[in-house]
């Protein structure tokens, strides 16, 4: 088994490491997700959620599942599950919808966070074929989508320049607080850029990384969703 | 130097060189002449002479010194003169046909095969898909382009990608009464590209400062990379803002376009950037003409307040930085002014005066000022403050850019006075300020551009 989940995806002939393997990767270089287990039935589902502690997400967990939201129609995320049964349920879902797709899926069972507590960022990096490894930062959610109010750098990059994209932003204001919500902690979403910079500027397998969610809390971040996307073996 | 064949040869030779006006033959031809240098023209199925000069069958034939290819034949003959041209020892060409890389794949493996041959055969190509260069201090025309030798020589370097914007800038420039040291069109950049032809203007004694026009490049990184390394300030136009692809499924990459990129990049290796092809020009006379700056700190002095807020007020949405002046400076200001309009930053005198000239030096004496940026509509009757403009250059060394604005045939005299003093002159308010505007990105990112973020950006 190698340990290293880039190698072990490129050996199981996938070109994204799943979500679990993601985190795994982001926390070994400093950038913390929520406690998580990944499990294969629904009453594993139930013990790592009380193992956990309430309330859990539960996610598809696929390689095949790349947009989780948007899969089985909705049935690939649960979010604010209380009870075992809640668990039980949407685990369960998940697993049958997988069935009836034919596909293998397990199930990541995570501690469920207030997202209302904290800033959604969207952090990321692309291997550009011109530019070499690149960073981004930009308000999550609608903002990012609808005004694509993003800041960007070629990696890898010092704290200094991270805080600097921040500052880039329009949106850099809410970073400071709005309306009563505390202000966020700058320097953990700038580690989060700089943690994805020295990823793509260390790994050329990375094709492209993309932290979103980035939670930016009042003392910390946290990444709620990561995917990384590896290059084509044969490149 | 790898592109000293291209840009300074001995002599030239015009391959397809064509006794018919309008040909490119005939034209690169005509153009090439004017080079205080032998120019030979070259054509296998031409007898007898053009612009005087015998035709030679092949450049391998030549007899005599030539290291510059001028090659007016189309696209499939190309691959075999550049591989003449590395026999004869020829180490610089100019492939003016398309038809290559831009053209789809049979025309990339064109191209390709010139790369091979060229790189083998140690020729540096310029090109192809290209119009040319130009270098107007020596007359080398390298380029079928028609009434080029208009374009007088300056201290300025267009590189542009395009050569159609490379020509757009060097008339321009022209029409302003300026001029350009080189002016080179990129095309598809076979094996001379941005960072050849930057290394080149750098180590040219008449070129004071590089403009690019980028469009996109095969490794970005590297002409960053270049850009960095060189002495000679560099302003860059990077086109394409609006182009960049859909929203992909997944945001980093559909978020991350080559203009954003190139941007950031500017921004991270040292490099002003501008919105378009003017203000690259403005931002270059002013980087080849003044002095470096110390910092990004704006001394205005106005003669009139409108011209003085439009200044102020863009100087400042471009980064700059408008201190104020120390009270010695004001108390110099209002002994010669009692009762001035305004004394901080901008100082406005209200009109021109006597005394306006030593306004100027009061304030580019300033210890909180980096750069100063005068304005005064023109009055004859008292002309404009060269001498104090003379003294701010040569004595204290500090960058000044003029705005002005006045009935042409007044004002061409004596703006062209103030030019030769080096001091670039402007006909709108923005436009100085434009011109300043570059001065101050540069103060901004060099000397230490991989942490001038952390200086300036943090507090917006």
């Amino acid at each position: 088994m190698s340990g290293d989940p880039i190698e072990a995806a490129r050996e199981a002939g996938r070109g994204a490491l799943t979500e679990a393997d993601a985190k795994a990767l982001l926390a070994e270089h400093g950038l913390a997700s929520p406690e998580n287990e990944l499990v294969d039935s629904a009453e594993a589902a139930v013990e790592a959620a009380e193992s956990i502690g309430s309330p859990v997400v539960v996610k598809v967990a696929s390689p095949a599942v790349q947009h989780k939201s948007e899969w089985g129609d909705g049935a690939g995320v649960a979010v604010g599950l209380t009870d075992a049964d809640a668990v039980r349920d949407a685990a369960e879902t998940i697993l049958e919808t997988a069935a009836d797709q034919n596909i293998e899926t397990s199930v990541l069972v995570e501690a469920g966070v207030d997202i209302d507590a904290g800033l959604e960022v969207i952090v990321g990096g692309t291997r550009d074929p011109s530019f070499g490894p690149t960073v981004l930062v930009g308000l999550g959610g609608v903002a990012v989508e609808v005004l694509q109010d993003t800041s960007h750098r070629l990696a890898p990059i010092s704290t200094a320049e991270a805080l600097a994209m921040i500052d880039d932003l329009e949106s850099s204001p809410l970073f400071d607080g709005y309306r009563g919500s505390p202000a966020v902690d700058r320097e953990a979403v700038a580690e989060a850029i700089v943690t994805v910079g020295d990823l793509l500027a260390e790994r050329d397998e990375i094709a492209e990384l993309e932290v979103n969610p980035l939670l930016a809390q009042s003392d910390g971040a946290v990444a709620l969703d990561a995917l990384v996307t590896l290059e084509s073996a044969d490149e | 130097m790898p592109a000293k064949s291209l840009f300074d040869p001995s002599g030239i030779a015009v391959v397809g060189a064509s006794k018919t006006p309008g040909k490119i033959g005939y034209e690169a031809m005509q153009n090439a002449i004017r080079f205080d240098g032998p120019v030979y023209p070259v054509n296998p199925s031409a007898e007898g002479t053009v612009m005087d000069r015998e035709f030679v069958s092949s450049v391998t034939e030549i007899d005599g010194p030539v290291d510059l290819a001028l090659c007016c034949v189309p696209a499939p003959i190309v691959p075999d003169v550049i591989d003449e041209c590395a026999e004869a020892g020829i180490g610089g060409a100019v492939i003016f046909a398309g038809g290559f890389a831009e053209a789809g794949p049979e025309g990339q493996q064109l191209q390709d095969r010139i790369v091979e041959t060229a790189l083998e055969g140690d020729v540096s190509v310029l090109g192809p898909n290209t119009s040319g260069f130009l270098v107007p201090g020596s007359d080398l025309h390298a380029t079928f382009a028609t009434d080029v030798e208009h374009v007088p020589a300056g201290n300025v370097a267009i590189v542009a990608q395009s050569g159609g914007l490379a020509y757009a800038l060097a008339f321009r420039s022209e029409n302003e009464d300026r001029g350009v040291s080189a002016m080179v069109g990129l095309g598809n950049r076979a094996t001379v590209g941005f960072e050849e032809a930057i290394e080149y203007f750098d180590g040219d004694e008449a070129t004071d400062a590089i403009v690019l026009h980028v469009e996109g490049s095969d490794d970005a990184r590297s002409l960053l990379e270049t850009c960095e390394a060189v002495d000679t300030p560099i302003v860059a136009y990077n086109v394409g803002e609006h182009d960049v692809g859909e929203f992909a499924e997944s945001h980093t990459g559909a978020l991350t376009g080559s203009y954003e990129l190139y941007e950031a990049g500017f921004a991270q290796y040292g490099v002003p950037t501008v919105g378009s092809s003017q203000e690259l020009l403005d931002a270059g006379n002013a980087l080849a003409d003044c002095p470096e700056p110390d910092g990004p700190n704006v001394g205005v002095v106005t003669a009139q307040a409108g011209p003085g807020i439009a200044i102020a007020d863009r100087l400042q949405a471009l980064g700059a930085t408008l201190p104020d002046l120390t009270p010695e400076t004001q108390e110099v200001v209002e002994e010669i002014l009692p009762g001035i309009t305004f004394s901080d930053n901008p100082v406005d005198t209200g009109r021109p005066m006597p005394e306006f000239g030593d306004v100027v030096t009061a304030v580019a004496e300033d210890e909180n000022v980096d750069v100063v940026l005068v304005y005064e509509l023109y009055e004859a009757a008292l002309g404009y403050p060269t001498d104090a403009v003379e003294t701010v250059v040569e004595d204290l060394e500090v960058p000044i850019v003029f705005g002005t604005a006045g009935p042409n045939e007044v004002l061409e005299e004596e703006v062209a006075e103030l030019e030769a003093l080096g001091v670039p002159t402007f006909r709108t308010p923005e436009r100085a300020a434009d011109a300043v505007g570059g001065l101050v990105q540069y103060a901004r990112r060099n000397r230490k551009p991989r942490t001038a973020a952390e200086e300036t950006e943090v507090s917006r």
